[in-house]
């Protein structure tokens, strides 16, 4: 017998026995499609909110205020030690004219009227854009830091650094990774549960055939198999499920979004790293859970 | 065939279900296996199965010792035997064919080389009438037949019997030992496990006895009485081997079907 042949024997098998406990194995692979999916919107959630960050983080500047008397050439000094650290993207100087000629751009044409040139508010000021690289929030809170301590170099009076929103949405996030992380790993538990619970069942059933089996000298293999392509049946048909279900949502999220232009990111349930993702996923739980319960139900 | 030397079997909860137990079956023999209930019967033949393992001694399935084999071995040792058992442990789910096919399942044969030897082995027990049923609507008589078929399916060097007849009448029981002798005469070691005193003077094959676990009665086939027990009787009957198939010997491992 070739191996594509005694694959379809075992097949046939795992097959006869999922039909002989069709609840069972319905509420195996409802377990494991709803532990997937969470997984999977749980991931999918947090790669869209990392997205959401570059993209925020892109648009972050930190702006240097320097003390009016500052010379071009401190400036230029001070210019050149922000220019060459990790992050930042590129330093745009102003001078004093320049500054106050933009917010003179920012203010009402009424309120400018008759006023004098030097009470319009110019300062020299570095302008800093720093790379989207802001990956993490210790990156993040590495920038907040030094950005504190440029305040302290002579000629700098002041810094702004825009930091809050991003902060706030890092914290958030890892707080949705860790309830996100935690819940998933009690879901793929009790699918585990499941798979486990079924494929000892079909042991149990069954034991009258493995026991004249081994008597009549089938190998460990030959008698484990079963069981095993079982449990990854019913991964493989949860994984299935998962992926329908996603993808409905998807699809419903999709029309959702291009209705309200709010976010620059484009948010995907179901990229087809996903899909590959819960199709091997999904088989893999399964022959685990079977493996798992062989080795506790099975003693041949 | 089967050689057992000074075979102690010690269980668990420490029974001494056999003690220092020698004997030899040869080839083409058939032997009866009597003794008073717990003597160590199916002890015994657990043993030969390797589902237990001996204690103390040294047991040799044709020349290998089987003492030391290796758990993954085991199901290729078990591949020289055939098992019959007193309830017949007929698979419930699986109809007759599909029960006397288990084996060659086993060996991975093509469906059709499957079904032909099953209808084979059917017609020759007599049951071929009843391959579409399912165990629990056969009597006693065809579940035996069934099982036997069953056992045979990859013509295995020895047929062990435990027990074989212990749900029969006495009728139906010596159909089944007629069957067993005949099986005996096509050239198969036969080791059948009985409490029935009648039948074996009715069939006068070589008779071991066991009582609390010691061997304590070899004795000779009927028409044999006078030679050296287990000698002359079974080289004559040894010949006959010459029919049975080649390489069922223990020391061959046959691999695995892919
Ligand atoms: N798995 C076991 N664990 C412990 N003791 C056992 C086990 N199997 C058998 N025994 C004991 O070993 C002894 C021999 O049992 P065995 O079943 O071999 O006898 P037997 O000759 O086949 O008896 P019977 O004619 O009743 O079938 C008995 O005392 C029995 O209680
Ligand atoms: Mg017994």
């Amino acid at each position: 017998m070739n191996p594509i042949t005694r694959a379809l024997y075992f097949a046939g098998a795992a097959l006869r026995m999922m039909r002989a406990s069709p609840w069972l194995n319905v509420v195996s692979v409802l377990t494991i499609a709803v532990s997937l999916s969470l997984c999977g919107l749980f991931a999918m959630a947090f790669f869209n909110a990392h997205a959401l960050i570059r993209d925020l983080g892109s648009s972050l500047t930190i702006q240097v205020y320097l003390a009016d008397e500052t010379t071009p050439e401190r400036a230029q000094a001070i210019e050149q030690r922000l220019r060459g650290h990790e992050g930042v993207r590129s330093v745009v100087a102003l001078t004093r004219e320049a500054d106050r000629e933009r917010n003179r751009k920012l203010l009402d044409p009424e309120l400018l009227e008759g006023l004098d040139e030097e009470a319009i508010p110019g300062q020299p000021v570095l302008e800093l854009e720093l790379d989207s690289a802001l990956a993490s929030r210790g990156d993040l809170e590495r920038m907040v830091e030094w950005a504190r301590q440029i305040e302290k170099v002579e000629s700098v009076e002041d810094v702004a650094f825009g930091a809050e929103r991003l902060r706030l949405l890092f914290a958030v996030l890892e707080i949705v990774q860790s309830v996100g992380v935690v819940l998933s790993l009690v879901l793929l538990a009790s699918a585990l549960f499941f798979v486990f619970s079924t494929v000892r069942l079909a042991i149990w059933s069954r034991r009258d055939e493995i026991e004249i089996l081994a008597l009549m000298g089938a190998t460990r293999r030959f008698i484990r198999s079963p069981f095993l392509i079982e449990g990854a049946l019913q991964g493989l048909l949860g994984a299935a499920v998962a992926i329908v279900a996603v993808g409905l949502l998807h699809l419903e999220l999709e029309g959702l979004v291009r209705d309200v232009y709010l976010l620059n990111v484009q948010p995907s349930l179901l990229p087809p790293g996903m899909v590959m993702w819960l199709l091997v996923g999904g088989p893999a739980l399964g022959l685990v859970a079977a493996g798992l319960s062989l080795g506790r139900h099975l003693r041949v | 065939m089967i050689q057992l030397y000074n075979v102690h079997k010690r269980y668990e909860n420490g029974v001494v279900a056999l003690h220092d137990v020698t004997l030899r079956v040869r080839e083409g023999e058939m032997v009866f296996l009597t003794g008073p209930s717990g003597a160590g019967k199916s002890t015994l033949i657990r043993l030969l199965l390797c589902t237990e393992r001996g204690s103390e001694g040294q047991i040799l399935i044709g020349g290998r010792n089987i003492h030391a084999l290796r758990d993954d071995s085991v199901p290729f040792l078990r591949r020289n035997f055939g098992v019959v058992f007193q309830d017949f442990r007929l698979i419930g789910r699986r109809n007759v064919r599909e029960n006397v096919a288990i084996g060659m399942e086993i060996l991975g044969l093509p469906r059709k080389d499957i079904e032909r030897r099953t209808e084979q082995l059917l017609e020759a027990l007599g049951i071929a009438h009843r391959g579409a049923a399912f165990p629990r609507d056969l009597s006693g008589g065809e579940a035996q037949r069934v099982a036997i078929a069953r056992a045979l399916v990859n013509e295995p060097a020895i047929l062990l019997c435990d027990e074989p007849t212990g749900n029969l009448d006495p009728t139906l029981s010596r159909e089944i030992i007629d069957l067993l002798s005949e099986v005996n005469r096509r050239g198969t070691t036969v080791l059948v496990a009985t409490h029935d005193a009648a039948l074996i003077e009715r069939y006068g094959c070589r008779t071991l006895t066991l009582e609390g676990g010691r061997l304590t009665l070899d004795r000779p086939r009927r028409d044999a009485v006078g030679l050296e027990a287990s000698g002359l009787g079974a080289s004559a009957v040894g010949t006959a081997s010459a029919a049975a198939p080649p390489g069922r010997e223990a020391t061959q491992e046959p691999a695995e079907a892919p």
